[in-house]
């Protein structure tokens, strides 16, 4: 055991028995504590025990470690930014940088390299790219976060009850989730939206409902082996019934992979929205969206390539930012890691 | 002395891929309030099945317990009851303490909140009282500053502790009958006595009757009233513990004692092992389940199932020799090796 940790141990439990180590006899303890008698001498000094460095809870634990992952801060700081950014723009991108949707039909105003004036250059129409960048991000977050939340929703519902109950229903389930995976993705959402119709709205919907199986399957494994767990039958033995198992019992230990995974497919989502407004089936033109402006950058990659660099690079960050949260919170939550 | 607990002709039946398992096959016993009865057998025997079965815990999907069996509580029977009824009865008049303390306590959730949990299920006590209620049970399991400690999380104590926790969490609604499935094994010595001091200290508070599970015979001496010896899911000899301890009967009986280390026989000071293994549970050997590893093995013992019969007052045996008095502990010698 190091010494601040002893340090930490002690100020968070100053017992009485403790302190009456220090003013008796002779025999001293490993660390050079004098010890009163022999009984203290046998292994149960109960007050002894190491608690985990950095704070009392499992979740305050898990911060502590997640604190110590730089990658992972730097992801959580980007995605703040962001957000940050776009929560923000209509107090100062809009009046500094100009309306993401207002064109300017001057000549020579279009596929201006960035300048001063606009620091990201202007499209094919005149817009200034910064601030389409920037509201393009509110699009890509919300699809990225709903379309996510609409995933973990249906997948932790299924998953529990396939995870916990077995059997029939397991089975049932699971080989629906199958039958989702057996299609491309991205070919099942552009045959979903061109049910629906090409819509801002639509696409996390679609990116949603094709999210649910993996959530489910994740979620449902992680269910099965904490359900192998002795205190799941311990729980069980004190009399609780199965809404009580699921959502007390079970759910808590099984959720960190999916906390997990949902902030990785955050990123996922956010470049299916990307790939179906490339391919025209997501938002819809004037809207700005990161896929959307690369779409419209494809033809003229040569003559104007920071068009297609902008929107590129903020997907490529963000993503990133997302994937590299979600690998800092695996090791966060995994208990084995503690110490 | 009213009968509490009654086991008619317990068969439990896994069925699995590779055949039927008979875990339990054909168990009788009775418990008195009050008293302890320990469980005594090798590993697979079918000691933790059958407790498993008293508290209806063995998974439906495989588990299966023969239409003729029964488990009456109080006259009632356990195994016809629904499964509300089962509940009511779990954690409150038959609690369990399962054998590994470093995995039977939900990591999430608070020691305190823990033990509380079946008071707030079965006593309709609000949360408050019962935090405080079970900031007393730790104090009466030993634990000391217990009002700190019941806001601890489970990770955050020692293996002792945490088994005193467990204890602390089955006596919380005062049951009538305490299933302890090997509740020293993972602990060291040292521990393992005071749970055992403190398991009897609250037996002769409390007048909880105990079914101790065990393969530790120095456990049995210390605490048991009543002894079962299990083989192959079958009670091989069953008495009190006297009877078990100075009269055993059963050849298998004779091999566990001759196993056991002893301070005060210093003889050669070598311990004589019951050679082989204990049998598959899906294909026992016909005849006598433990004729492979019998010394005294005739060929009546490869054909004929012994039934348990009583031989002196309350003291059964399943020994087709058991009724010849020249056949004991002492006295038989299949080949003069026999102590």
């Amino acid at each position: 055991m190091s010494d601040p940790k002893d340090a930490h141990h002690d100020a968070h439990n100053p017992h009485p028995h403790d302190e009456s180590r220090f003013e008796h006899g002779d025999i001293r303890d490993v660390a050079g504590h004098p010890v009163k008698d022999q009984a203290q001498l046998l292994p149960v000094p109960p007050t002894d025990e190491p608690v985990a460095a950095g704070g009392r809870t499992l979740w305050g634990d898990a911060w502590y470690r997640l604190r110590k992952n730089k990658l992972a801060i730097a992801g959580l700081i980007w995605v703040i930014f962001v957000i940050l950014v776009t929560l923000t723009a209509d107090v100062w991108v809009k009046p500094v940088f100009g309306d993401p949707l207002a064109m300017d039909t001057t000549l020579g105003a279009n596929l201006q390299p960035p300048s001063a004036d606009h620091i990201m250059g202007t499209d094919k129409l005149g817009r200034d790219v910064f601030s389409r960048v920037v509201y393009g991000a509110r699009i890509s977050l919300t699809v990225g976060i709903i379309a996510v939340a609409i995933s973990v929703v249906i997948g932790l519902i299924l998953g529990a009850l396939s995870g916990y109950f077995g059997g029939f229903i397991d089975a049932l389930i699971m080989r629906g989730a199958d039958v989702f995976l057996a299609f491309p993705y991205v070919l099942f959402a552009i045959a979903l939206i061109a049910v629906l119709g090409p819509s801002y709205r639509n696409v996390f919907i679609a990116i949603g409902i094709l999210g649910w199986p993996s959530i489910a399957r994740v979620f449902r494994s992680s269910i099965l082996s904490v359900k192998e767990n002795e205190y799941i039958d311990a729980a069980r033995s004190m009399g609780a019934g199965h809404m009580r198992m699921i959502f007390r019992h079970i759910m808590p230990n099984a959720v960190a992979p999916i906390i997990v995974y949902g902030t990785m497919s955050i990123g996922g989502a956010i470049i299916t929205e990307a790939a179906l407004s490339f391919l025209g089936m997501g938002v819809q033109p004037p809207t700005p969206s990161w896929g959307l402006m690369l779409s419209d950058a494809r033809p003229l990659m040569v003559r104007a390539p920071w068009l297609m660099l902008w929107p590129g690079f903020a997907i490529l960050t963000t993503v990133l930012a997302f994937v590299l949260m979600g690998d800092g919170l695996r090791d966060a939550l995994d208990v084995k890691m503690k110490d | 002395m009213s009968t509490l607990l009654e086991v008619r002709n317990l068969k439990t039946h896994f069925h699995t891929r590779d055949g039927i398992v008979k875990a339990v096959d054909g168990v009788n016993f009775s418990l008195e309030a009050g008293k302890t009865l320990a469980v005594v057998g090798e590993s697979g025997s079918g000691k933790s099945v059958t407790a498993l079965s008293i508290m209806r815990l063995i998974p439906q999907s495989t588990g299966v317990i023969g239409s003729d069996s029964d488990i009456l509580f109080k006259g009632e029977s356990i195994l016809h009851m629904d499964d509300a009824g089962v509940r009511a009865i779990r954690g409150d008049r038959i609690a369990m303490i399962f054998q590994d303390p470093m995995t039977s306590l939900n990591p999430v959730y608070r020691v305190g909140r823990q033990i509380g949990e079946s008071l707030v299920l079965h006593k309709g006590l609000k949360k408050k009282e019962a935090n405080e209620r079970a900031v007393e049970l730790l104090d009466m399991v030993g634990i000391p500053n217990p009002r700190d400690r019941a806001r601890d999380y489970p990770h955050q104590f020692s293996g002792g502790m945490r088994q005193r926790a467990m204890i602390a969490m089955a006596l919380a609604c005062d049951p009538d009958i305490l299933i302890a499935d090997e509740p020293t094994t993972a602990l060291d010595v040292t521990i393992q006595a005071q749970i055992l001091e403190l398991m009897i200290a609250l037996q002769d508070r409390t007048g909880t009757a105990i079914i101790m599970i065990t393969h530790d015979l120095g456990v049995v001496a210390d605490m048991a009233d009543d002894v079962m010896v299990m083989y192959a899911g079958r009670q091989i000899e069953a008495g009190s513990a006297d009877d078990v301890f100075y009269r055993s009967l059963h050849p298998y009986t004779w091999g566990l004692l001759d196993s056991l280390p002893r301070h005060d026989v210093s003889e050669k000071g070598i311990l004589m092992p019951i050679i082989g293994q204990p049998p598959s549970l899906i294909n026992v050997p016909p005849g006598c389940a433990f004729n492979p590893r019998c010394p005294f093995a005739k060929d009546v013992c490869r054909s004929t199932v012994p039934p348990l019969v009583p031989i002196e007052d309350g003291h059964s045996s399943a020994c087709l020799f058991s009724e010849d008095p020249a056949f004991r502990r002492d006295s038989a010698s299949p080949s003069g090796e026999v102590a």
